[in-house]
């Protein structure tokens, strides 16, 4: 799979991302950086625990790091759990949200390991 | 812009994040990383003069951004160091709430790698510029405060010096005059003295008696009583010295002149209205001429005069008093009672560059700290507080220690090694002589003083290490071995590297 067909098979822009961080490479290696990133697992952890602030955090971070390579589902699924969680508690809509995160964070993932073969 | 990298500090506990932003930047910058935002402060606190810029991540655990940006502002770190915070948040409180704590530019996530890299470029190029203009302020007031200060005590001196006594007087006339002012602030407020007043009334208190120069040689150092025709002639000197500032053709608005004036006219002036030249009664007397009038007659009466021997710090207290040598504001003497012991130390340990170093305290402390034009200047204020720090342990160590620059020639001994080498505590050298200009009589205190400059002509490896030196001095009468250690400070200039100054310890082996 080529870089292009990486943003393409999530649905994505590989020219919105080129235009913000000029590199090929560069969002390669940040591409594969994001698999060992702990946020995705920091959150699971903050909801099995029940910490809703450090479930905000990690969905907040999420929201960035995914932002910025240009895996804007997972970007935006992140973003409305952060909105959700921001109050300090979490609510009815948190466990939905979440699984939303998780099956574009797997995606995601899936699609990354793909490309790295 | 040619030179040093800037340093930029990145504040993210995401590494991928840290990582993103220091690949970006890296080419032009050097960078150090914090995860979070206790590690973030730390790193301001030791390296406050060094950031350029601060890159700062909103949502963190330990301290948030919004924590640091607090902290920041506490210690008045965001006035110097630019803050850029880059976060994915969208709430508008939140942002606002940053620039609200001072932050230059709020990047959201996704960012564009072409916007960061100017937004920081400019950023530093803007604050870079602030810095070096207020730098460039700062450095021009200190010469100019020495200078001043410099010259305002020669020209005192030189009145001092006709009068036979010693250039001590205004020295003196001054620490007593400050000692006196801040007990005053400190017990009462009746007179609305300014804190930034302190440093011009001490100056203006070295001119108390520049009248003295209207007045003839035989009178003024007349060995006995004068007559009372020369009594009213002497008396015409507090007079005079307020005309002579009248006439100055600039100044006249000036807080320094306004209180000369008052310093020289009423400064033997009597709380009870028995003064001269206007015979003033209490408070018509304005507040700095009657401090310096209390100081003057504390410092004539402990010092030795032609017609008189010292009296000792206690008979003085005492006359002053029982009203033997005028009448006071008995608020003044309550003040002069609470200083005493802290009096008696402070004139016996006086030291001028101590004094022109103060003079600048108060004007960059005025200066740093005035509502409408602040200047802001970390590592001005780190030099300041260097100083202040310096001059502390140096008076705690009591150990035998000088220092000396290269460019002006100046050497300066610690009290105790003053006392132990027989020499001056500040020796200047003048331009163009080889030889360190001093008053010593002693041959053994020329010999230690042409070992130590020995020294300090030596070419020490330019590694920033203290070298160990074996040398023999001159105490108590005889030659006693010593060991010397000395750290030599160099800049680089055209690429050659050039002595600016040296630190020594000096040991006395048993």
């Amino acid at each position: 799979m080529t870089l292009s067909e990486f943003y393409s098979f999530l649905g994505e822009s590989l020219d919105e991302v080129l235009e913000r961080l000029r590199m090929e490479e560069r969002v390669v290696k940040y591409l594969g950086l994001f698999l060992s990133d702990p946020s995705f697992n920091e959150l699971k952890e903050a909801f099995a625990s029940k910490d809703a602030k450090a479930a905000f955090r990690a969905a907040h971070t999420l929201k960035g790091v995914a932002a910025n390579l240009g895996l804007n589902t997972l970007s935006s699924s992140s973003s409305a759990l952060t909105e959700d969680l921001r109050p300090g508690d979490f609510t009815a809509n948190s466990q939905t949200l979440l699984e939303k995160v998780e099956s574009d964070y797997v995606n995601a993932v899936g699609g990354i390991k793909q490309l790295e073969q | 812009m040619e030179g040093k990298r800037p340093l930029i500090l990145i504040v993210d506990d995401v590494a991928i994040n840290r990582t993103l932003l220091s690949d970006i930047l890296i080419d032009k910058y050097d960078i150090i990383e914090a995860a979070n935002g206790n590690e973030a402060l730390l790193t301001l606190k030791e390296k406050t003069s060094e950031i350029s810029l601060v890159l700062l991540d909103m949502v963190m655990p330990e301290k948030d951004g919004m924590e640091v940006l607090a902290i920041m502002n506490k210690n008045g770190w965001i006035n110097e160091i630019p803050v850029i915070m880059i976060s994915a948040e969208t709430a508008h409180s939140l942002i606002e709430g940053a620039y609200f704590l001072g932050v230059t530019d709020f990047i959201g996530r996704p960012f564009d790698e072409m916007v960061l890299k100017n937004r920081v470029n400019n950023t530093i190029r803007l604050y870079q510029k602030q810095k070096n203009l207020s730098d460039l302020v700062l450095n021009q007031i200190y010469e100019k405060t020495r200078n001043n200060s410099m010259m305002v005590t020669m020209l005192s001196h030189i009145v001092e010096f006709r009068n036979g006594e010693s250039g001590m007087h205004v020295l003196h006339i001054n620490t007593i005059t400050e000692m006196l002012l801040r007990e005053l602030m400190h017990r009462s407020n009746k007179y609305k003295i300014n804190k930034n007043d302190i440093g011009v009334i001490c100056t203006a208190s070295s001119m108390h008696d520049i009248g003295k120069i209207t007045i003839p040689d035989e009178i003024l150092n007349k060995p006995g009583k004068l007559t009372p025709e020369e009594f009213e002639i002497m008396k015409s000197h507090s007079i005079n010295g307020a005309q002579m500032l009248n006439v100055v053709p600039v100044g006249s608005d000036e807080p320094l002149v306004k209180y000369a004036y008052e310093i020289c006219r009423w400064h033997h002036e009597r709380f009870d209205g028995k003064g001269y030249p206007d015979g003033l009664k209490g408070d018509e007397i304005p507040i700095s001429a009657q401090i310096v009038s209390i100081a003057d007659v504390y410092d004539a009466l402990t010092s030795e005069r032609c017609y008189k021997p010292p009296f000792s710090h206690e008979k003085a207290i005492e006359m002053i008093h029982n009203n033997e040598c005028g009448v006071f504001n008995p608020l003044l003497i309550e003040c002069l009672d609470a200083i005493a012991d802290k009096l008696v130390i402070s004139l016996r340990t006086f030291d001028w560059s101590r004094q022109a170093d103060k003079d600048f305290f108060y004007i960059a402390d005025a200066m740093m700290n005035d509502h409408k034009h602040p200047i802001y200047n970390q590592a001005f204020r780190q030099f300041i507080d260097e100083r202040k720090k310096c001059h502390f342990f140096e008076s705690m160590l009591d150990s035998i220690l000088f220092e000396y620059s290269y460019t002006p020639r100046v050497m300066k001994f610690s009290s105790k090694a003053s006392k132990v080498l027989g020499l001056p505590r500040t020796i200047i050298e003048e331009e163009g002589t080889q030889d360190l200009k001093y008053k010593v009589t002693n041959e053994t205190s020329i010999e230690n003083l042409e070992k130590i400059k020995t020294i300090l002509r030596k070419h020490t490896v330019p590694k920033d290490k203290p070298i160990l030196i074996k040398q023999a001095f001159f105490i108590g009468g005889k030659s006693t071995p010593c060991s010397v250690k000395m750290l030599q400070i160099r800049a680089n200039q055209n690429e050659t590297s050039v002595l600016v100054s040296a630190y020594g310890h000096i040991d006395v082996l048993q």
